[in-house]
């Protein structure tokens, strides 16, 4: 292991979390958006509990890694003081909108691709490229825009970082390690009592196995980066499991193959794809399905470019900032998790309406 | 008896169900609901919707890449 170069254990460290992360949610159905989907139209809250569970484990995980010193979690781009509360705001709701209309979030379509859907590849490709402009290219200016305005500098606070126990330490001065740990203790024992307290939810080993093994492949990815990867000479970027950004950098790798190199994200998406392609296969249940008519391909092409762009300004996804950006505390990432849900909800809404004007009507309606 | 048939073919989730959804609230109590589906998914879902709506799983079964859901009003 010591001759090997660190790269190259980073980018096997991520095609086997991604493995582990493509077959699981083939097999046990673990989808963000079907969590949503099942809680609006049926009530059923079973997929919700087994993302809430996936945050709880890889929350205390997390926690514990950093806390034990292995890994230092302020390091992750979700913890920054630059506190980008608009772009998660607006680019979570544009990501849990989109999601609705593409079948399924960034790592569902890798898990619908591997299973043979070609309205997922065309997804995965449209998501990658409208990533990549919202990060580089023409949509990069309004990004810009939004992070130059709106973004707030903890940093003019006194706070070196966004956990969100660090800033409740500082408004009631407690000190900054004993504020982290209650928030950590907090979160992840209200979200597992809220997992747990259901019945059905117990019951239903597909979706405990999934919410487990899933929120496991966080802290797995704070290993292989962070404790793997960290080269004396050139340590690779403290980093988890997330699905925007990666999938433009994974296009990007395989148009510039020679003279590029690979990273952990770009290894995650290739195991996820491969994973779900093998237990799919081992399963029966591959097959290659397309778009059915114009309408179905629209939606399939505006919510791979919601997803794309909101992805980017959200600083994640349902897994990277909804599971993993959770896990760090981040307020930016809570901020970011529950306007993804928000806006899941108003695509559930806009789908059973069938116009954007009656979903927003729904969504008041109830209340 | 006749069911009427959704077809749901080439849609994925989460289409199907709620295709379906709409289609069994015009249905007298009692009369079924035939829904053609490919997504893999379906089968799952299917199965969660009839158990919180207690409505009535028929027949679940499958037909090369098709899968064929009856499902019966109840309420």
């Amino acid at each position: 292991m010591g001759e090997l170069p660190t790269i190259v254990i980073v980018a096997t460290g991520g095609f086997l979390v991604g493995l582990v992360f493509g077959a699981t949610a083939q097999r046990t159905n673990f989808c963000t958006m079907g969590a949503i989907s099942d809680l609006v139209l049926m009530g059923d809250a079973r997929r919700f509990r087994a993302w809430t569970l996936a945050i709880a484990v890889a929350t205390i995980a997390t926690q514990a890694l950093h806390f034990s010193g292995a890994i230092d979690i302020n390091k992750s781009i979700y913890l920054t003081p630059n506190l980008g509360w608009l772009g998660a705001i607006v680019g979570g709701a544009m990501f849990g909108f989109g999601m609705t209309l593409a079948g399924g979030c960034g790592s569902k379509t890798l898990v619908r691709l591997g299973a043979g859907n070609l309205k997922s590849l065309v997804v995965a490709i449209v998501l990658g490229i409208v990533a990549y402009m919202t990060l580089r290219g023409l949509l990069a200016l309004l990004r810009t825009q939004i992070e130059g305005t709106a973004n707030v500098d903890l940093k003019a606070y006194g706070l070196d970082n966004q956990n969100i126990g660090e800033i409740a330490g500082a408004l009631f001065g407690v000190s900054s390690d004993a504020a982290r740990a209650v928030a950590a203790i907090v979160a992840a024992a209200a979200f597992l009592i809220y997992c747990f307290k259901d019945a059905d939810f117990r019951r239903s080993a597909a979706n405990v196995i999934g919410g487990l093994v899933i929120g496991l492949m966080v802290p797995a990815g704070w290993i292989v980066t962070g404790i793997l990867g960290a080269d004396e000479f050139d340590p690779v970027p403290l980093a988890s499991i997330t699905f925007v950004a990666p999938v433009a950098d994974s296009l990007q790798y395989l148009m510039t193959f020679t003279g590029s190199t690979i990273n952990f994200g770009i290894a995650v998406v290739g195991g996820v794809i491969v994973g779900s392609f093998l237990m799919a296969v081992t399963t029966g249940t591959f097959r290659i399905e397309s778009f059915v008519d114009s309408g179905d391909m629209l939606r399939h092409l505006s919510g791979a470019a919601l997803m794309g762009a909101g992805g980017v300004l959200a600083l994640g996804c349902t897994i990277g900032q909804g599971i993993t950006g959770m896990s760090t505390l981040a307020l930016g990432s809570v901020l970011a998790w529950l306007s993804i849900v928000g806006g899941g909800y108003l695509g559930m809404k806009y789908l059973e309406e069938g116009s954007f004007s009656g979903a927003v009507r729904a969504v008041f309606a109830r209340g | 008896m006749t069911s009427q048939v959704l077809d749901a073919k080439g849609l994925n989730c989460p289409l199907p169900i709620l295709k379906a959804k709409k289609a069994l609230k015009d249905l007298p109590i009692g009369a079924t609901l035939e829904v053609l589906a490919t997504d893999p998914g379906s089968v799952a879902d299917f199965e969660a919707f009839c158990r919180a709506t207690s409505n009535e799983l028929i027949e679940s079964t499958q037909e090369g890449n098709v899968y064929r859901f009856v499902i019966k009003h109840v309420r």
